[in-house]
Order: C-alpha cells, then structure tokens, then sequence
C-alpha cells in the first residue's frame, strides 16, 4: 500500500514550486538523478495534477500563490498517506514546525542540491522490511506486513512515517531507542541537526495512539536520550 | 564600600535627621528641667539648715543641755545627718558618718562665716552638704541632705529621653524606608518592565500612571518600547525576506551547476575551465550565503525554545558518523558530561571545528569530550601549524581567516565556521579558545556548563 517498489523503477515526483528558475533548475537536476519530475505552479495546480495523476512523492514549496503550501499539505495528508517533502526557503522554527504539523514527512531547506534531495526521497520510499512480525504494544497490534495497525480491533491510520516509527519502537521491546537511532533508522541518512523533525512526528503518533496526547503512557520520552514504548 | 541603595539612603537621612531633631530637644530639656530640679533642691536643703542653725544657734546662746535632743530631732530622716564642729569637737546626730569624709574647705567656710553648699557622695549615697556659721560661737553646722529622690527622677528622666531619641531615630528610619519604597514602586515596574524586554518580551508595557510626575515617564518608556518592538518585527520581516531573496536564486544556481559539472566532459577547452571556477565558486558562494544567513538569524533570535539535555560524548558520535569522510583517529568514549542545549547549534559547532581541522590542519587526529570543574569540555586537535598567539582572537571574528587572507586556495570555507563556532557557544554561556597542542599543532577547545539532573 506504499505505493510502488523503488527498485528498478523510476519515481515519480511531483514538483510545486512557483519560482520559474528553481522549478526548470530542480527538474534538470532531479532527471540526471533519475527521478521523473512533473511540475506544478501553484497549490490550485498541484491538487488538479493529483486528481488524475499518482505520483511516488511530493516536493511542496511553503510561499506558494493563491493556495498556500501548508494548505496543500494539509489536503493531501487528508487525502491519504502521500509522502510530502516541504522544500523551503524558511527557516524558522515557527514554519518548519507549521509543514511538519500540516503533515510533511521531511522537509529540505534551500538552497538544495538535488543529490541531498534524492537520498531523502530514496529514503523516505525504501521499505522497511527488517520486521515481519505482529507486534503488540499495550492494546495497538502492529502488523508490518500489511502495514496496519489497529487499536482494540479498530484500525488506526498512521503515515508511512509514523508507521515506521511506531515499528521501530515497539520492535525494541522496551529498550530506550535514540534520538540519533531514530532519526537514521526511520529518514534513513545520517541524520543530523535540529530534531524537531523528530518532535513533530513523535507528537503525531501520540495523537494519534496515545488515549491522552498529552499524558503518553505508550510512547514515554527518556529525557536527554530518546524514547522507548511502555509494554 | 558597597554603595547604599537610594531607599536605604533616604531611610538613613531620614532617621539621622530625626535623630539629631529628638536629641537636641532632650539635651534641651534635660538641662532646663535637672537645672530647676538641682535649685530647687539646694533652695529647700539651704532653707531648711537656715531655720536649723537658727534653733542650734539659740540652744548655744542659752547654753540649754538639750543641744544632743535638738540635733536629733533637726534630723529629716534615716538619711540626712547633722553635724555640729564647736570648738575642736564634732557633734553628730541622724546616719552616722565619718566626719573625715566632707572636705575642710567646707567647714571651714562654714566656719569663717560664709554659707557654702557642695554636692557629694558620702558611704555611697549621693547627698547635698550645707554649711553655715552659727553667729553666736565660732562653730559651723553642716547638714547633709540626701539626694537619692532627686537623682532617681533623674535617672528616670535620662533613661525617656535617651529612649525617645532612639525610638525617634528608627522610627525615621523606618518612614524612610517606607516612604523610599512607596517612591520607588513605580520604579520597581518600570525595571519588570525593562528586563522582560531584555529577555525578549517586547510586549511588556508599563501601566498608566495617574501620577503626573510619573506619567511621563510609563509614556515616554512605553514609546521607545512600542519603536523597539516595530523595529525588531520590521528587521525580522526583513531578514526574513533576505533569506528568502538570496535563497531562492541559490537553489538555481546550485542545481544547475550540479547539471554542469555532471556534462563537464561535454565542454572542453576555455569554457570548461570558466566553468570550473564558476561551478565551484557557486559552491563556496552558497556556502557563505547559508553561513551569513545563519549568523545574522542566530543575532536576532532571542528565544532558546529548543534546549534539552544533551550527552555531550553521543552527540560528536552522531556528528564524526554522519561524516564518512572524516576519520579521526581518537574519538571520545562514553559516558561523557551532560549539557542542556541546542542540539542543532551543537551539531554545527562540532562540524565547523572538524571543517576547520580538515581546511587548515589536515583533518583532526583526536576529538575528545571531558568533564572539568563543572565544565563540559570538547578538545579537536589537529597536528597543522598551530595557530600563532597574536591570531587566536581574531581567528574567531567574522571573514577573519587568520595568516591565510590575501592567498585564499580552493577551498578556503566562508570566513564564517568558527565565528558561528564562538556564537554558539556564547549562547550556550560557554567559552572557546585555541592553545596549542602538546606535542604540535592546535587544539580548539570549547568549554559548556554541565547540566546536572
């Protein structure tokens, strides 16, 4: 349900980014990098292309005309379980955290270069294939292979990326998992930098499998190292 | 000595002022009233031996033999005495006393006929001794009239007014004080006031006053804070904008040269070679644009929302992986000190001082993490030239590339790494510094508060 595998197949981006030059200088580099790059202009015309096209991944720009880049983000994520990367020339935290809230999986800031780009992607797309088995976590049941988790019986619909950091917790068994184990294992590069990349995802999961977000009892932080899944 | 506080100045002025006022008036008072009290005294002692010598000296002129009857009965009380000197002998009556004791001059007087009075103290108890002749034979009386009345009003008039002056002074003192602090209350809110702003709340504002000798000042203060905050959005809005005007272009600029250099092979000759320089330079130029962005960002953030507790020795771990190309032979061990801070300017602080190793000294050859005197410490050291003394300020100042200005190689960074270094690290309230390395080279040493949980 992720979407196609990426071995031996080209991936398909989806580009919305209103600045001219970047668009055509970020297709060119992203095509040499193998990657299949359609652009949009605005957020009207990226929501247009989605209806009638699938794409492998989103490259969303924040300052775009008319529909503004969280809306769209917001939209898609409502739509399903697209991967989104906010590529943005922002770089205060208030923005960073407002694209990882509306429901960016990633983001990039400019200026990028298109090989940084395209390990992220690569990254964000590989399966996760280290666990095959149910796993249990206080009243979530976890299962990799059909990557569905449910909560006393009712399927609880998390992104790719909360998915695999959800499985990456409960597969530890309790142990502490690193902020840095975390951020490599689930975004796949050496990850380094602000963790509120982090912060933000660990807070959506809670939402999303916590009975109270804000008094977690399954996701419990182990202050000044990382987290760990209460069994 | 430390200055006193205004409100403990006024307080001081105030009770000493009160002080002297109070003290002046009991000296004024306890001269008038002890000397009125004193005469008084002496009048009634004088009046009463006058009336006494009269008696005496009757009972002489008759020669009666009742002279030792009317001595004692001349008495007033346990503690008065009497005595009579007559011809080489001393007749005493009342509260026996050694006649030795009252000085010769006395008597004498007494004797050649002049009336004398003196204050003394005989077997312990304060009394008034008045001598006066008896007319009819050469013979003085002296009568001895106890003071221990007098001096106990006295002593009870000294020991109200020493109260009352002292009682007056620290009452001054504590109006002052008082009135001190009602004063400066208003000046307690405007200082709130000011250091919320210091700690970046450029919302505080002073209260209206209704006192007209304050008004001015809550409105003149919350003027300027009102052209603070207006400016510090407008720099910020500005910056912003900056960010985004030279970010934009960069991001063109970068991936086209990616483009470029991938076809590299395809333009031979004189434009290969312009495009080298522009290629790399467009590098280096994003380079310094993303690092002067940084710096002039981190100028004006003035929150610190991100602090955590960081393990220092995981955290250069982290860092040394996610630079394959970097290999230092001597890496810190755990477990290390524990520093709350800023994970991302941590990061960055680390990686500039292993960019720096690498441009100038060919890469780090120990990278340690040591706790010292409640101090996190991070050593990089490198085996290069070292860093001469007169250079190891300036080398932490923005575009100051120590000995290497004017003859810039290829890859000289932005001039930028190590004074974002030393502003991360004076946020975190820590210090750097360059010293050499035993044994040759530099080492760069940061030094952050441990964070104790």
């Amino acid at each position: 349900m992720f979407g196609p595998d990426n071995r031996g197949m080209t991936l398909s981006v989806l580009l919305v980014e209103d600045d001219e030059h970047i668009r055509q200088a970020l297709g060119l580099a992203l095509d040499d990098e193998g990657f299949t790059v359609t652009d949009a202009v605005s957020g009207e015309d990226a929501l247009d292309l989605l209806k009638t096209t699938t794409f492998d991944v989103v490259l969303l720009d924040l300052m775009l005309p008319g529909v503004d880049g969280l809306e769209v983000c917001r939209a898609l994520r409502a739509q399903g379980d697209l991967p989104i990367i906010i590529v943005t020339a922002r770089t205060d935290a208030s923005d960073v955290i407002a694209g990882l809230e509306a429901g960016a999986d990633d983001y990039v800031t400019k200026p990028l270069m298109a090989s940084v780009l395209a390990a992220r992607i690569r990254a964000l797309l590989r399966r996760s294939g280290r666990q095959d088995e149910v796993l249990r976590v206080g009243e979530l049941e976890i299962q990799p292979q059909t990557s569905t988790v449910l909560r006393a019986g009712a399927e609880v619909h998390l992104t790719r990326t909360e998915f695999r950091l959800l499985v990456e917790l409960a597969s530890a068994d309790g142990r502490v998992v690193s902020r840095e184990q975390l951020l490599q294992r689930v975004w796949g590069y050496d990850y380094f930098g602000d963790t509120r990349l982090l912060d933000v995802h660990i807070r959506r999961l809670r939402r999303k499998v916590e009975a109270d977000p804000d008094d977690p009892e399954l996701v419990v932080t182990v202050r000044g190292v990382g987290y760990r899944v209460d069994l | 000595m430390p200055r006193l506080s205004l409100r403990w100045r006024v307080a001081l002025v105030l009770g000493l002022g009160s002080l002297l006022l109070t003290s002046a008036l009991a000296v004024l008072v306890w001269n008038l009233s002890s000397g009125y009290m004193q005469r008084q005294r002496e009048q009634s002692a004088t009046r009463q031996a006058e009336v006494n010598v009269r008696l005496v000296d009757g009972a002489l002129r008759t020669g009666s033999d009742g002279l030792e009857e009317l001595l004692t009965g001349l008495t007033t009380g346990p503690d008065s005495t009497v005595l009579l000197y007559r011809s080489g002998q001393v007749l005493t009556s009342g509260r026996q006393i050694d006649p030795q004791v009252l000085p010769d001059e006395l008597v004498d007087l007494g004797r050649r006929g002049v009336p004398a009075t003196q204050r003394l103290v005989v077997d312990g108890i304060p009394v008034l001794a008045v001598s006066l002749p008896i007319s009819s034979a050469d013979a003085a009386y002296v009568e001895l009239a106890p003071l221990l009345q007098l001096d106990r009003t006295f002593r009870f008039l000294s020991v109200l007014l020493i109260t009352g002056t002292l009682v007056s002074g620290l009452l001054g003192v504590a109006l002052g004080s008082w009135a001190g602090r009602r004063a400066l209350r208003p000046l307690t809110e405007l200082t709130k006031a000011a250091s919320l702003i210091a700690g970046g709340d450029l919302k505080a504002r002073l209260p209206t006053q209704t006192d007209p000798d304050l008004a001015r000042l809550a409105s003149t203060f919350n003027t300027t804070a009102d052209a603070l905050e207006e400016r510090v959005l407008r720099d910020a809005r500005f910056a912003g904008d900056v960010s985004h005007e030279l970010r934009s272009p960069l991001t063109t600029m970068v991936n086209a040269a990616e483009v470029l250099r991938r076809r590299r092979a395809e333009i031979p000759g004189t434009a290969g070679r312009a495009l080298d320089l522009l290629t790399s330079e467009v590098d280096r130029f994003s380079r310094t644009v993303v690092d002067l962005l940084e710096i002039s960002r981190a100028d004006q953030e003035a929150d610190d929302t991100n602090l955590e507790v960081i393990d220092l020795v995981s955290l250069v771990d982290n860092v040394l992986d996610s630079r394959p190309a970097t290999d230092v032979p001597v890496r810190p061990g755990l477990p290390g000190p524990q520093v709350l801070g800023d994970r991302r300017r941590l990061d960055r602080v680390v990686d500039n001082l292993l960019d720096n190793a690498e441009r100038h000294a060919g890469g780090a050859v120990r990278v340690a993490v040591l706790s010292h005197d409640g101090h996190a410490r991070l050593e990089v050291d490198d085996t290069g030239p070292g860093v001469p003394p007169e250079l190891r300020e300036r080398i932490f100042h923005r575009f100051d590339r120590g000995t290497r200005a004017g003859s810039r190689g290829t890859d000289t960074g932005s001039g930028l790494g190590l004074a974002l270094v030393a502003q991360h690290v004076h946020r975190h309230s820590g210090t750097v510094w360059v010293e050499d390395r035993p044994g040759g080279g530099a080492r760069f040493v940061v030094e952050l508060p441990e964070a104790h949980q």
